[in-house]
């Protein structure tokens, strides 16, 4: 029972209110930022601008071009993700030997350090010496210029991350596979159905909400993403690779624009939380109805 | 027995190509200069380790070394220790409250790191501590402080509400209780959280890049400085890479069961 004399509130109170209040700090601090003209190299010139920011993010092409970018890295990196991580669970939905160990090894990609992973990636498609250009090369195919081309390199690093992140969605998924309920599925099977329709109407539908659950976190990751195109591309060749987030980081460490690189910060904060909203609202139909 | 014989096989096949990134790193790194980069790839090599022994004369690589092990331990440090106080008055609340105390913790990981990166950035070129470890020590311990309530919540919820009554109806005050009853029954979790922030702290780059200096630079940070030199020495490099993440997979096995738990209330919980 909590009465208003509860000492238990002062054990969270003061640390939510202390968060609470820093992020409302930073924000109100973001926002006047933003109104203004605030750049490390033209000091002095610190003067009120409006919505000149807001105007400039929406009529700049290299933004709107990264925002573009943005949407579908973010698009094909969790569709990609969650389909073929849920295409493994159902292949991998069976007793076998070793299937603790594979569980353990699927860890590996998600706790190795992003820098690294992109390292790695870098070094497999190396043009002349990397492994994916002898794999072709083996299959006499090839070569490809995987970071070095503009049409292709935006592919290779949502390739490295399908690689890191494909193992979370398999992880996550199949615990929630593994407590659900078998009855109805056994009902299905005695009702003589066949097993792609066990699949399809009875299974997939219990996996719905941590399918949902994965993707949003998925589009949330990929709308962030950074590590790898830093590492990988630096955003390059020719721009190709940059989204709205490298794109920031650019503005405010490379121009020490910071006023600039606010703006694009806080379109991108509206633009995950539209997004989320939005995919919440599809996944998640009447909530509570399940 | 075909059917068998072709799901292990398709089992090898994926596991191959979840795993070869890694051992390809690590042998890379076992490789003599001559090995690196030899087209069709030597499989069979002799192993050495005198990129290890490059690096670990590296002071450079030393100094980061010490500076990823002293920001992570302790801002995940301060994180547990706030994150348990802060979980344990939260589990005492009605439900209805704890669930909008909760969602208000998670919305605050949703916005990307860039918003707050930049006024610390600024502010802290202002003051002149850009060089310094408390900024990035208290900047990761904000940031995990949300993540370290989330997990330590549902921890907390698995402990039985009777074992606090019955503690409280002998008289003990609230601090007691949480010290002496809800610490040790939850050491496993709290240990896990732990872990889990170290791990976050250890690989994180994005924040690490902007606000350290010279001196503070953690791995991720100081392994880039090896791509801008005259080519990449892949050699050093790789082994580099490997120092960096293996600590990290043999913490990561140790929690194995509650990392999914964990990077879901990273994000969102369902």
């Amino acid at each position: 029972m909590t009465t208003l004399d509860d000492p238990t509130r002062f054990f969270h109170r003061p640390i939510v209110t202390a968060l609470a209040a820093t992020s409302a700090v930073l924000t109100a601090y973001v926002v006047w930022l933003t109104t203004r003209d605030v750049s490390l190299l033209r000091s002095g010139r610190d003067v009120f601008v409006g919505a000149d920011n807001y105007t400039r993010i929406f009529t700049d092409p290299r933004a709107v071009a990264a925002l573009w970018r943005t949407v579908l890295f973010t698009v094909l990196a969790t569709v990609i993700e969650v389909v073929l991580g849920l295409a493994v669970v159902l292949f991998l939905d069976r007793d076998f030997v070793a299937k603790r160990l594979v569980r353990t090894l699927l860890l590996v990609p998600i706790i190795m350090t992003p820098v690294v992973v992109g390292l790695t990636w870098r070094f497999i498609f190396d043009p002349a010496t990397g492994m994916a250009n002898y794999l072709l090369s083996v299959l006499h195919l090839g070569p490809v210029d995987w970071l070095g081309s503009t049409h292709v390199a935006f592919f290779s690093v949502l390739i490295a991350d399908v690689w890191q992140w494909t193992p979370f969605v398999i992880l996550l998924v199949m615990a929630a596979l593994e407590s659900a309920p078998t009855d109805p599925l056994d009902a299905a099977r005695v009702d003589g159905a066949r097993e792609w329709q066990v699949t399809w109407y009875v299974l997939l539908p219990m996996l719905r909400r941590a399918l949902a659950v994965v993707a949003l976190i998925r589009a949330i990751d990929s709308i962030k993403a950074f590590d790898l195109f830093y590492i990988m591309t630096r955003g390059g060749p020719a721009l190709s690779t940059e989204t709205l987030n490298y794109y920031g980081y650019v503005a405010a460490f490379t121009n020490f624009d910071i006023s600039y690189a606010l703006t694009i910060a806080l379109v991108l904060t509206v633009f995950t939380n539209v997004a989320l909203l939005a995919m919440y609202g599809v996944l998640f139909p009447k909530a509570g109805d399940r | 027995m075909e059917r068998r014989i072709l799901f292990y096989a398709a089992l090898v096949v994926l596991m191959v190509a979840v795993l070869f990134p890694l051992y390809w790193i690590v042998a890379t790194s076992l490789k003599a200069p001559r090995d690196t980069f030899t087209i069709p790839p030597v499989w069979l090599f002799e192993p050495t380790l005198d990129n290890y022994r490059k690096i670990l004369a590296n002071q450079t690589f030393l100094n980061a070394f010490a500076n990823s092990f002293l920001t992570s331990i302790t801002s995940s440090a301060i994180a547990v220790a706030v994150g348990c106080l802060a979980a344990y008055g939260l589990v005492a609340q009605e439900p209805a409250h704890l669930r909008s105390q909760e969602k208000f913790i998670l919305s605050l990981r949703i916005a990307p790191p860039l918003l707050f990166v930049i006024p610390v950035y600024f502010l802290a070129s202002r003051i002149g501590a850009l060089n310094q470890h408390w900024l990035l020590i208290a900047v990761y311990a904000f940031v995990n402080v949300p993540f370290a309530i989330s997990l330590l919540i549902t921890f907390f919820n698995d402990i039985p509400r009777e074992l606090r009554d019955a503690a409280r109806v002998d008289g003990a005050r609230e601090f007691t209780v949480f010290r002496k009853v809800f610490l040790p029954a939850a050491r496993g979790g709290i240990v896990a959280t732990m872990i889990l922030c170290v791990l976050f702290t250890w690989n994180e780059f994005f924040v690490a890049l902007m606000l350290t200096g010279r001196n503070t630079q953690t791995l991720p940070v100081s392994i880039t400085s090896f791509l801008t030199f005259q080519g990449i020495q892949w050699g050093m490099l790789t082994a580099a890479g490997s120092l960096i993440m293996l600590p990290m997979i043999v913490l990561g096995l140790l929690v194995q069961g509650q990392i999914v738990r964990g990077l879901t209330l990273g994000s969102v919980k369902g």
